[in-house]
């Protein structure tokens, strides 16, 4: 544990070097020293309890109510805590090569929070008690506020900014609702003593069930919860993106696994309701993305759609765990948690590639880019296999995940109890890989291949070392995970037996080790196939004469970069089979056609609800007239009622 | 005839066959429309042919581009280790192997979208678009029919679903199971990009989708690529084959000319398909695949009642 604190503590002195030196690049190298050494120390202790299965514990006397503040590191914690710190770490060092761009902006506050907000989001995870765990909650809150607004000079950062703080405090209020139902009786408000009152079915259990629902829910942004995420992560800048969309948001995922590791077994409907809104999640989140023209807010939606897949994952584990399964229980919640993991890193590099384009190109509107693979090569490369990776393709990361998830429904569906419906859900993630797989071959064909379609993707160059290494060092990280899945899957399905609150049983877990070893061999099959095909090809390509001309026209010779298909062209069949729910008004003519997408939660729900409190409220502004006459007026009206109240009450 | 070589002498005998499916297709449209049509080896003509000729690429082209052929043979390859093509046990199994079938399938697909996407054709970018589309509905339904056959033959890999168990359970549920076999063939000619979902003799470029995206290549590049193309459409024949008549407890020889039988059968069945409707508007495609998953989805209800 001491070398988790010598970690974090290197993060906060990090925020310090930026806010003491105001910036600089001594300030920057500091910064960045400190920050990997931080990360690297905290990884360590993280990847020795996942290792061991073993759970460290420390105390903090505390005059506060509540008693003293309990932190403790378990497998649970451990594999998120990693995840925090390696996106944290990498996005921090991507942050000082990607501010640099900005000459407006000094960008050292921004830096300083940044190393906070991870700092914060450790604290979150290794908080054992409630004060702790609202501390820091409320301080990866704000630190999220922060960084989102690090451009407040655009109206876009501030409404982003605006619409996420008021929906983090709606999921605050329920958090705040939770604790309270589980500590009515007790003074102690370690998570440990907490559990003791809530492992019976009850109405306290079912509340508290409900509200982890709500408050963890508007942080993990599921539909319909999920409208703050889109703004905030298309205005902040793209390492704050990478940091949210990547770990932020899998905070919720968190608070869900641990409300379950704390109240047990939840009750079906608990699980079927994580299951379903997982689906439907998944499915909206990526047809809302296919609908999208701006980089980093189809990317957001993309994030909606994964934390949909790690709900059915979730779901599946609640789902077993109710109907009396542990070892299919510890699959499906180890599924959720390694779909964190695998989602953190390719969603990160994701951000990472779309900020570098958006640094260079100055755009971030599919329609204006294109022909950057030539640019670009590296960060094509990178984003290639990011791509490849959340579309859950073999052999990298996404897909190992991904099939765990598919084959925990599968095994459900071979059980006699209602547990079996849980294999509808393969189909939908069937849809959803397919939905996935269009959206992705849309960005990556309309911003990386054919030519540019603006002046602007023209003078895109490859960034600096600073933005392609930190998306190098993942995209290896995705490719290794994808290739030798079984170091990862043994250690996740120790977390998730872990929430499930038994030992994995050892022969389901050889099991599934052992089939982790036959993906592991199936990747390298693939891998070497396609060593074989490219020799092939390559013999038959030298003995024939190659050369270059233009791309066949249908006997055209004078295409020009705007007869290419276009973004919105190309999602329009998808999304005309969706109609009504996908999301787009589309404006056809005889020479045009452009599509506009639109959030159906916050514009067509929200906004309008949001209108109407705005109207009644308005009415009421009569009262507040800002004269002290008026005032003096109520105050002598109030009394008079008052005093009314208590003569008829007759002095009882 | 060892037991433990048929896995690796079906997967030879698929591949030296795959370039047959397509001409039997042909040769029966051609007979039932009143020509004589082709031979049924004109695809090894044409692949020889393909060899020798000389390549042209598009100059905007990148690497995507020269990927294609590489990751569609291999990735095509690499599925049909999965599939029990002698009708009983895969060169390959594990549990959850269904899901790399579908995924490696899809692998292939995404370089064959990026590879259009890379000319920067506009017709290629359309073929693309239609692509995905119909291959996202068509995953979705090609999972409706797995998971059936996951839940009445209580196995998770291919091998299984398609292998032993599945012979014993057409005697008991043999509704569901023939429902699942007919929407497995409606998703296969659309999988495929057979009538009537698409038409690979058309000659305009507007109303293709395979084709289209494939306008560019030339030479052995073409020739590999349609030899992929062959190679899925038989292992995909070969399955609903095992799947339609699981022949899993029959003599390995027996077995082999099955999966012969099952080729020719499933070729003559496109063709006369094809012979018989026109290919359907674009509009109406995902109505047509809706339809093989409601059959699917009819057989997974009655699996789970």
């Amino acid at each position: 544990m001491t070398l988790l604190w010598i970690g974090l503590g290197s993060l906060v002195l990090a925020a310090a070097v930026q806010l003491a030196l105001r910036g600089g690049g001594r300030a920057d190298r500091l910064f960045a020293i400190l920050v990997l050494a931080g990360a690297a120390l905290g990884i360590a202790t993280a990847i020795g309890v996942l290792r061991d299965g073993t759970t460290l514990t420390a105390t903090i006397p505390s005059m506060l109510p509540g008693g003293n503040w309990a932190l403790g590191l378990d497998p649970l914690s451990a594999a998120f805590l990693i995840a925090i710190l390696g996106v944290g770490a990498l996005s921090a060092t991507y942050g000082i090569g990607y501010m640099r761009y900005d000459e407006e902006i000094a960008p050292w506050p921004s830096h300083a929070f940044f190393a906070l907000e991870v700092a914060a989001l450790s604290l979150v995870v290794c908080a054992r008690s409630v004060m702790p765990f609202m501390g820091a909650w409320e301080l990866m809150a704000i630190g999220s506020l922060l960084l989102i607004l690090t451009e407040y000079r655009h109206a876009e950062a501030r409404r982003a900014g605006f619409i996420y703080i008021v929906a983090t405090h709606v999921g605050t209020l329920a958090l705040f609702a939770l604790f309270a139902t589980l500590a009515r009786n007790t003074g102690d408000w370690t998570f440990g003593a907490l559990a003791q009152g809530t492992r019976e079915p009850s109405a306290a259990r079912t509340a508290v069930l409900a509200l982890a629902l709500l408050g963890f829910g508007v942080k993990a942004g599921f539909v319909p919860l999920h409208f703050w995420l889109p703004p905030a992560h298309a205005a902040a800048p793209s390492h704050v993106s990478a940091l949210m969309s990547g770990v932020v948001i899998k905070i919720g995922i968190y608070g869900l696994l641990r409300v379950v590791w704390l109240v047990g077994a939840p009750p079906p409907w608990w699980g079927w309701t994580v299951f379903a809104i997982g689906t439907f999640s998944a499915i909206f989140g990526v047809l809302w993305a296919l609908a999208q023209h701006d980089v980093k807010r189809l990317l957001a939606y993309h994030s909606v759609e994964n934390i949909g897949i790690i709900l059915m994952g979730l779901g599946l584990g609640a789902l077993a765990s109710a109907y009396g399964h542990p070892a299919l229980a510890a699959i499906g919640y180890g599924a959720a948690v390694l779909h964190t993991m695998n989602h953190a890193l390719f969603k990160s590099l994701l951000f990472f590639c779309a900020g570098a384009v958006y640094r260079e190109a100055r755009t971030r509107d599919l329609e204006l880019l294109g022909g950057l693979a030539r640019r670009m090569p590296v960060i094509w490369l990178a984003f290639a296999i990011g791509a490849a990776a959340i579309v859950g393709l073999p052999p990298f990361n996404g897909f190992v995940s991904e099939w765990l998830v598919y084959r925990g429904l599968l095994q459900a569906g071979q059980s006699a109890d209602t547990l079996r419906l849980a294999v509808l859900g393969t189909p939908a993630l069937a849809l959803v890989g397919g939905l996935a797989l269009a959206c992705f071959a849309k960005v990556a064909g309309v911003v990386f291949l054919g030519t540019s379609r603006s002046p602007r993707a023209d003078q895109a160059r490859e960034p600096s070392a600073l933005l392609r290494l930190p998306a190098i060092v993942i995209a290896s990280v995705c490719v290794a995970i994808g290739v030798a899945p079984p170091f990862v899957i043994g250690v996740m399905l120790r977390a998730g037996g872990f929430v499930e609150s038994v030992a994995v049983d050892p022969g389901s877990a050889a099991d599934v080790s052992r089939s982790a070893w036959q993906v592991a061999a199936f990747a390298l099959v693939l891998l070497v196939a396609i060593g074989v095909a490219a020799f092939l090809m390559h013999r038959l390509r030298v003995r024939v004469s190659r050369r270059v001309s233009d791309t066949w026209g249908c006997g055209y010779a004078a295409a020009t970069p705007r007869m290419q298909y276009t973004a919105s062209s190309f999602a329009a069949p998808l999304l005309d089979v969706f109609g009504a729910a996908s999301g787009v008004r589309t404006h056809r003519g005889p020479t045009v056609f452009h599509s506009e997408p639109f959030d159906l939660a916050l514009d067509r729900a929200i906004a309008p609800a949001w209108a109407s409190v705005r109207r009644v409220a308005m009415r009421l502004r009569r009262l507040q007239q800002g004269r002290l006459r008026t005032y003096l007026v109520y105050a002598v009206a109030t009394l008079t009622v008052l005093l009314g109240y208590l003569v008829v009450r007759g002095g009882a | 005839m060892p037991e433990r070589a048929t896995p690796v002498l079906a997967l030879i005998l698929t591949l030296l066959l795959a370039p047959l499916v397509p001409g039997v297709a042909a040769r029966t449209r051609a007979v039932l429309t009143g020509r004589r049509g082709s031979p049924i080896w004109q695809l090894y003509a044409d692949l020889w042919k393909l060899f020798r000729r000389g390549i042209v690429y598009a100059r905007v082209t990148t690497i995507p581009f020269r990927l294609v052929p590489v990751v569609a043979l291999a990735a095509i390859v690499a599925a049909s280790l999965l599939v029990p093509l002698d009708g009983r046990t895969s060169v390959f199994a594990f549990p959850g192997d269904v899901v790399a079938f579908v995924y490696t399938l899809a692998l292939a697909r995404f370089v064959l979208v990026l590879g259009a996407l890379d000319t920067g054709s506009s017709f290629e970018g359309m073929g693309a678009s239609r692509e995905v589309t119909f291959a996202a509905l068509v995953e979705f339904a090609l999972f409706l029919c797995f998971a059936a056959l996951s839940v009445v033959t209580h196995q998770l890999s291919l091998s299984g679903m398609a292998g032993v168990t599945l012979a014993d359970r057409w005697m008991t549920a043999a509704p569901a199971l023939s429902l699942v076999a007919a929407g497995l063939f409606i998703l296969l000619l659309a999988e495929c990009s057979r009538s009537p979902v698409d038409d690979p003799t058309t000659h305009l470029e507007l109303t293709m989708i395979h084709e289209v995206m494939i306008l560019d290549h030339s030479g052995p590049d073409l020739g590999v690529i349609l030899y992929a193309s062959a190679v899925r459409l038989s292992v995909l024949a070969a399955l609903l084959g095992r799947i339609a008549w699981p022949v899993a407890k029959l003599a390995p020889a027996l077995r082999l000319a099955a999966l012969v039988a099952a080729l020719v059968l499933v070729g003559v069945l496109v063709g006369i398909v094809e012979a018989s409707m026109a290919r359907l508007k674009l509009a109406k495609v995902p109505l047509y695949i809706a339809g093989g998953a409601a059959l699917s989805a009819f057989g997974l209800v009655l699996l789970l009642r």
